[in-house]
Order: structure tokens, then sequence, then C-alpha cells
């Protein structure tokens, strides 16, 4: 069996001369990894195609889409990409018309080191890898684990340790609103390090997120005082799942429980954003 | 054609040197990715890093040489102040010596930029009237 | 840095942090620091204003500024009656140990506390902590160099280390931050008047020739003036042409109008910057240069690690690259040795006169991301922390130092004493933050911080607008009120021209690093 690496090259070796470019990771300088766009002009770069770390390539699509929004492009993604792309397109954030979507399956190690539950796509027509089973969540087990008031001064002091560089948010593939409320006034005090009120920042996300994460962990990567965010917004997801009976990017025509009462051809008046 | 890429560089905020991405797309920056494997900021920025793009391609920039005429800063082609400034220097070094002219270097400059001031002050000048604001 | 930025998060078991808010000034140094303590270290912060940091801290206490030299003196105190010194360390690598012992028995917790506001009980807890807690760092930033004693607190940071053996370990170390991205490669790139690159002094003949010979013309063997120095000089006329490129004294330089007066007196005045700054519009010729985003080079961190910054995108308009700019200005005035066809041709050169940089190449730059000096040759891996086995001086010295007081104090008509700093959301000068939509958003105008209980002793009363005022000039500007500061204490931020903090400050200097006393002088602050 060929590696991922020679496999999901020969991949995309494959559907460049179809698309646009191909957003897929390249390592750079010092051994260090970013999203890029191959193109068929350059395919020697590929020589520097990348697997890891993960980095948020649909956040990449998504500011190349702004400019070009007819452009024919092809992402290689993991299966919180992948879901990530999914939400993203109910959202009216980009048309999966002109997409190839590469699923790249997790292994083992990558999927313990994301505490994930789905490192497999499920909508990509090709793949490379094999996919496998979701592995739990020991961080998730642990502060479930503990007494009402453990969990409450544990969060009070995760909170208190953020330094609001906004990086979880700029990072999230979720989140494209053009006001955002983290930066109104109303709700998020500017300019004061400590913040005034640091839980205000942290339940306001975890509100927008209720039906829209799909847990890739970019927001923790991310995050300078390493606060284990996702799990906050895994454990509301799960209510959510309870009550609306839905699961971010697990299908395609599922619309999110935001939208529930929009028929076909309201999303417009909806008012959100295309 | 979609000209993106993420060139790799370092915050020119703060002394802790963090690493990020800036993101360009069809030549003009459009954001900021952090680095992730990167030994100092491991995939992380402050407010500030996350920002650092955006003053690049404020209005205000400066975007030609200007000279001071009539008590005035006029627009002026680089040759013209170049020879200014060139005479000028010129001039004060013959009449009142090296020490006449004081040159100051930058912390937010490059190292290489540091370099060529110093060793301009010092070679081409003749002084070691060189400081910068590093205390400040 | 003695020490590096990864090493706190993996070896420091006790941080002592003074003078410095690190969650504001070095954002990502702090978050290093909390993840140090997840794993157990202990962090103490002493600080006249509660920070962040402060807020998560396990041993957390304010005091008044400019006393840190008592403060160290009184550890010391404690660790030496207690004999938790490392006496290993102190007779093998050091000297001068016996007069620092004396000089610090006088330094009782309890006579420290009386100088400092922090109570002997406090000053014993955290002697023992940071002496049990090898290896400990020592970290700080500008409040404690930016005193008229500030080279006195620089020597007091190295004595504790040295006393405890945390000198030329891992994870310990004194490691000041530098406030700005290339304060240090600026430095060892001697842009300074009594060194050249490398920290190779200007007074020594060899040194002299050995760039003559590599330059064809180098400068005299008299150091040269400092930043200070050179406002004056202009006054005189001693200074007739001042070249600034990049900096921004008519903010940053302690008491402003004196700043602009000099500059006003300046016959000839050149400003090499990307925006038309405070200082710009009193040139006489102004030249556009270009942001990191438009350039090639490299930047030295405050761990001495030197990284590339890389060319994104064209200069804007007709700027051009600033070492480029100098190239062509130094042709112009006839000079040969500024041929160079690219930023790596130039570090070329530097390789060949810095000893320390004479293994950084932008090839092994590219290949491994960074290098921290020293870093004499290209099979060298860099040097993460200094002092390994031996001082570069040979035996580390102890100073035995008597407190001094500020060269200011507070009285009856200026009740308050003023020290300055940097916000998270703003950079230096602010002009380039303050052109950033969201970090202006952030903060966008400037303000004085006051005490709750002082702001009730002014009849602040909801008034949302102060003057503060020194002996040297007033400014007016917003308020903010906090039980997180000292009373008796206001802090200004400086990024704000318009209500510049430096308009009050004092230019009183430290008479050896020349640095002057921007953290503390006397104010009053009143409601109008
Ligand atoms: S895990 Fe974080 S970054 Fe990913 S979708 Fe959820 S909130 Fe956004
Ligand atoms: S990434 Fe972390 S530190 Fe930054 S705003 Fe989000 S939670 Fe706060
Ligand atoms: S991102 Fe923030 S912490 Fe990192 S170097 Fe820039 S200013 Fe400093």
């Amino acid at each position: 069996m060929t590696d991922r690496l020679t496999t999901l090259r020969k991949t995309i070796e494959n559907v460049l001369p179809n698309v646009e470019g191909v957003l897929a990771l390249r390592i750079g300088p010092g051994g260090i990894t970013a999203p890029h766009l191959f193109s068929k002009e350059h395919s020697e770069e590929l020589d520097k195609l990348a697997l890891w770390p993960k980095e948020p390539v649909p956040d990449t699509l998504k500011i190349i889409l702004r400019a070009h929004p007819d452009a024919k492009l092809a992402i290689v993604c993991r299966g919180c990409e992948e879901r990530g792309i999914v939400e993203m397109f109910k959202h009216s954030q980009l048309n999966l018309d002109n997409l190839t979507l590469i699923g790249l399956q997790c292994e083992q190690d990558e999927a313990e080191f994301c505490r994930c539950a789905k490192p497999f796509t499920v909508h990509s027509k090709l793949t490379v890898g094999e996919p496998i089973e979701g592995v739990p969540d020991p961080l998730t087990a642990k502060i479930e684990a503990m007494s009402q008031p453990e969990k409450q001064a544990f969060w009070k002091q995760e909170f208190e340790h953020c330094i609001k560089c906004y990086g979880c948010r700029n990072i999230c593939p979720q989140c494209f609103c053009n006001i955002c409320a983290l930066e109104d006034e109303t709700w998020v005090e500017t300019g004061r390090l400590p913040m005034p009120n640091p839980s205000m920042y942290h339940m306001v996300r975890a509100m927008h997120m209720t039906a829209k994460c799909v847990a890739c962990r970019e927001c923790e990567e991310t995050c300078p005082a390493d606060i284990p965010m996702a799990v906050h917004f895994r454990l509301i997801a799960r209510d959510v799942r309870e009550m609306f009976n839905y699961e971010p990017g697990a299908s395609m025509d599922q619309k999110p429980p935001q939208l529930l009462v929009l028929e076909e051809g309201e999303y417009e008046r909806s008012g959100l954003p295309h | 054609m979609i000209d993106y890429k993420n060139v790799l560089t370092t915050c020119p905020y703060c002394g802790t040197g963090c690493a990020l991405h800036l993101q360009v797309l069809d030549e003009k920056l459009v954001g900021v990715l952090p680095a992730k494997n990167h030994v100092v900021s491991e995939g992380g920025l402050c407010i500030k890093g996350w920002n650092v793009h955006a003053f690049v391609n404020h209005p205000d920039r400066l975007t030609t040489p200007l000279i001071r005429k009539n008590g005035k800063l006029e627009e002026a082609t680089w040759d013209e102040a170049l020879t200014l400034i060139a005479d000028k220097f010129g001039e004060v070094k013959t009449a009142s010596g090296p020490d006449s002219v004081a040159i100051l270097t930058s912390a937010k400059c490059t190292n290489e930029e540091n370099y060529l001031l110093q060793k301009f002050a010092r070679a081409v000048i003749g002084t070691n009237n060189v400081d910068h604001c590093a205390r400040l | 840095m003695t020490n590096s930025i990864p090493e706190f998060e993996t070896d420091t078991n006790c941080f002592l942090i003074i003078g410095s808010n690190t969650s504001e000034g070095h954002p990502l140094i702090a978050t290093r620091v909390l993840k140090a303590q997840k794993r157990g270290a202990k962090v103490i912060v002493l600080d006249p204003r509660k920070n962040q940091i402060g807020h998560w801290a396990d041993i957390f206490h304010t005091f008044r500024p400019g006393s840190d030299v008592a403060i160290f003196n009184g550890l010391m105190n404690v660790i030496i009656s207690e004999s938790l010194q490392d006496e290993a360390f102190i007779a093998e690598r050091t000297e001068d140990f016996e007069a620092l012992k004396t000089l610090v028995a006088e330094y009782t917790p309890e006579k420290v506390a009386e100088i400092s506001g922090i109570p002997a009980d406090v000053i014993r807890e955290i002697a023992r902590t940071y002496a049990k807690g090898k290896p400990a760092a020592i970290l700080y930033a500008m409040g404690i160099t930016q005193h008229t004693t500030g080279v006195d607190n620089v020597k007091s940071t190295s004595n504790l280390a040295m006393l405890c053996g945390n000198m030329g370990i891992l994870g310990g170390g004194v490691n000041p931050l530098r406030g700005q991205n290339n304060v240090q490669g600026a430095c060892d790139m001697g842009g300074l008047p009594n060194v050249y690159p490398g920290y190779q002094a200007v007074t020594i003949p060899e040194v002299q020739k050995k760039f003559q010979d590599a330059w064809g013309s180098a400068g005299p063997l008299t150091v040269g003036m400092t930043v200070t120095e050179m406002l004056h000089a202009t006054q005189e006329g001693k200074v007739r042409a001042l070249y600034v490129m990049g900096e921004n004294p008519m903010v940053s330089d302690p008491d402003l109008n004196h700043v602009r007066h000099c500059l006003e007196q300046t016959e000839f005045l050149v400003v090499q910057d990307i925006f038309l700054t405070e200082t710009a519009e009193m040139a006489h010729v102004v030249l556009p240069g270009t942001s990191f985003a438009e350039k090639d080079g490299t930047f030295s961190n405050t761990e001495r690690r030197v990284q590339r910054v890389r060319q994104a995108i064209k200069p804007v308009g007709d700027a051009k690259e600033d070492w480029i700019i100098i190239c062509e200005l130094a042709r112009k005035m006839g000079a040969s040795g500024f041929d160079f066809q690219s930023a790596q041709a130039v570090m070329e050169e530097i390789n060949k006169l810095t000893p320390s940089y004479g293994g950084i190449t932008y090839e092994r730059l590219e290949e491994l991301g960074s290098l921290q000096w020293p870093c004499p040759t290209v099979d060298h891996p860099g040097t993460p922390y200094l002092h390994k086995g031996k001082f570069s001086r040979g035996l580390g010295k102890f100073f035995a130092l008597e407190f001094k007081e500020p060269n200011e104090l507070p009285n009856d008509e200026y009740p308050f004493t003023l020290t300055t700093g940097r916000l998270m959301f703003h950079f230096h000068t602010g002009s380039m933050t303050r052109r950033s939509k969201k970090l202006d958003s952030e903060v966008p105008e400037a303000y004085v911080e006051i005490n709750v209980k002082d702001a009730g002793k002014i009849g602040l009363n909801g008034h949302k607008r102060v003057r503060v005022t020194s002996r040297r000039g007033e400014i007016e500007l917003g308020v903010r009120i906090t039980d997180d500061i000292k009373r008796g204490v206001v802090f200004i931020p400086f990024h704000f021209a318009e209500a510049a903090a430096n308009k009050l400050t004092n230019s009183a200097i430290d008479p050896v690093a020349k640095i002057p006393e921007y953290k503390v002088c006397a104010v009053k602050v009143e409601v109008f």
C-alpha cells in the first residue's frame, strides 16, 4: 500500500488539469506548513506537499472565493474540514458546484491528537487513506466528571486566562458575520485586558457556535492561553443534537435549526450573507 | 489566474518574535495566518499580530519623497530628495566636521537596514553619532 | 535575554516577574508562563499595577515605583539569613560576595517593607519561593530599566540570579523582555554610539582598523552621542544635520516640549518613515520607506533569535525598501561599498564582520527557521542560553548597591507618581496600530488610570476627562478608574500623540545607560 502522501500527490495531479487550483498544505521555510494553492502551472511545488499539522484550509478557501466567486477549485479536506465546508455552503458562504472535495482520512495518532469523534470524510467523492473510527475525548470526559462547583471554577479560571486576541474567532471557518457581536461594546467591553467580564466573550461565542461548530479545534489550537473551548462547544452541540436532531456538517441537505422555519428559496429573505 | 500565497514572516511589533503568514491574494494583503509549528508562537498570535496587515495599505502611507519649500512639505522626486540630502550632509560635514551630523537608526527596521545605516554614519559621514530609541 | 522563551514552558520552576506588564507588552511570553504554571511552576509578579498576569499569579503585590533595588536587597537579605543561597555557585563562579552580604544585611524585610510598600512577610515568602524554585527565571522589562537607577536595577536582578545559582542553566537566567521587535537587532548591528556591529568597541584601535580595512573608512576612536545628547546638541548648533530612520522621538522621548524645541532648532532634519509621523512633520526632507510586509531582511527577537522578514507585496506607491534608500544615498555621496543587490548580500557582509552573527546565513535560516546568536560559524547550532559554565567576563561579579530614591518624588503640589507604559492593543508611538481599524476601535484615545479611592479624593465624581500636569507640561485626557493600580500611582499609556504622556515625563537619565526615568515622575490630576 502506498502512503497517503504519495496517493494524495497523485490524486492532486489528476485533478489539477480540470481546476484553477487545488488548496492543500505545503511545507515552507523552516519546516513550517501553510495552506497553498497548487496550480498546474507550478505542479513541481507538489514536492513540498504536506499532510500535517492540520491547517484551517476552509478559511483560506473562503478568502479566495470572496474575490473569485466563480473560481473552479479543489480542496483537500479532512473530516472536520469537510464538515466545515458543508456548513459554510448551508450558510451561503460558498458554492459547491465549482468545488471538488478531496477527502483525506485521518490516522489514529492524528485523531487522538484532535480528540476527534469523526476523523473521516463522508461527502468527498475522491478520498485518500482508509477511514478509521472516532476516538473518545478524554478532556471532555474529565470535565464532565467534575462536580458542578468544580466545573464552574474550571471554566471561570480558563476564561480569565483569555488574552482577547480574537484568534479563535478569526480562524474559525464558521465565523463569517459581517458585524461580530464580540466587537459590540454592548457585550464585550473594548480595550481592556484582563477583560472586566471574561466569561461574556466566551459565552457569546459559544451561543453563536451552537449549531455551527464542526469540532475542527482550530480555535483551541490557535489559542495562546490553551483554553479548551471546543469542549465547551461540544457539550452545547450535544444539546442541539438532542433538541433539534441536528449535527453540523453531517448531512448535505438537512437544514440547520436556525434555518428551520425557512422554506426553499427563502434564504435570501432571511438576510443571511450571500 | 488566481494568485494566492502565504508569506512566512516575523511580527513587526513586540520583541517576542512571533512568526506569521501574510495572506496575499492577487498581490494584496488580505489577512494573517499564524504559523503552527513555530518555535516561539506555536500557532498563536496576540491581537496586534492578528491585525498586522491592517496598516500597510492605509491611505496615510507616504508614497513619494517630500521636500520642505517655503515652510511646506511638497512632493519631490527621489533624485531631487537624495541630491539635496547628499549635498547638505556633504556641506555640513566639510564646514563643521563629521560630528555635526547625527543619525538615528531604528528598532523597527531590519538588521540589514540598521547595519547599513550605521555603516553609512561611520564610513561615509565619519561619525559615531549613531543611536536609536532602544532605551525608550 | 540570557535564556529562551521555549525553556519557560518546559524547564522553569519559578518566575519572578518585575517591571513587566507581560500580558500586554509580550502577550505570547505571558501565555508561555501560564503554560508553565499549569505544569506546576510558581509565578511571582511585582508591579505597581495589578495587570493580567498579576490576576493569575501565585504571588502578586504592588510596590512603590522606583523601589526596585531595595526590594532585591530585601529578597537577598532573607535568602542569605535563611541560608538558601547556592554556595557552590557563589564559590566557583562569582566574586565580591562578601561586600554584597554585608550590604544586604542592612535591608531587613521590615525596612524594605517601609520603602517599597510590600509587607515583610510577602518579601519573605517571595524570597523563599524564588530560592527553592530552581531553575528560576527573572523576567523584566522597561519597569526595571527606565529609571535613573536603571543600571543598578539591572545589576540587582543578576545579583539575585547568581546568589541562587540561576545563571547559565536551562530555564533560569535574567531575561529582559525587549519592547520593540528589533531593539535587539538594532543594538547587535551597532546602532549605538559606542560599538560597531557585534558590540565591538569603537574605542579599540584594532577594531577601528578592522572596519577601516573592510569599509575603506571607519568612525573615530571616540564614542558618539546618544539620542538625548544629540537633541541637546542641536540646540547649540553642535549637531547641524539629523537623519532619523523609522523613529518618532516626538512621541517616544521624554519631556516632549523640549524635544520639539530641539527639532525646531535643527538646521537640517531628514526623516525616513512610512507615515508622516509627528517627527516627520518637522523634517526638511521626508523619504518614504517601507513596512515589514514590503521588504526582505531579518529581525532579532528578545531571546537573540534571528528570523527572516519576507517581502509579501511590492512597496506602496513610490516608496522604497529602506536598505535600498540608504545605499542610493551613500552612492550619491560618492561612497563605495553600497552596491548590494539584495538584503541577503548585506547579511553576507554582516556575517564577515560580526563574530556572533558569523553563521547566521539566509540559507540556514531558510532551512532551520531561526538561529540564536552567538552563532559564530555555519556549523554552529546557535545558543539558546548564555553563560553556560562561564560568564563572558570570567567570574560573575556581585554589586553591592544602595537603594536611591527616584529623581522626582511626589510632593504637596504634585501628589501622584506617574508611571508610563504600553497597552496590548497598541504599539510604541501608535503610528501603525492606531491606523489598524480593529486595534484603534479597542482603544481609540488616551486615558489615565487611577485608583478608585484616589478618584474620589480628587473629586472625579462622574467627570470623564482630567488634566494631568507635571513640572514640564500638561495634557488632557480620558480617565479609567480601577482598583488594580496602587494608590498614589497613576498610569498613562504613551501611544497617543495628542495626549502624549511624554510631555509630562522627566528627562533625568541613568548616568551610565542614559535611559530616561519614564517610570517615575510627580504629577497632579485635576478635573475640569
Ligand atoms: S472547533 Fe472552533 S474553529 Fe472549529 S468550527 Fe468549532 S468553534 Fe470554529
Ligand atoms: S484564542 Fe484564546 S486567548 Fe485568543 S480570544 Fe480566543 S479564547 Fe481568548
Ligand atoms: S503577535 Fe503579539 S506577542 Fe507576538 S510578536 Fe506580535 S505583538 Fe508580540
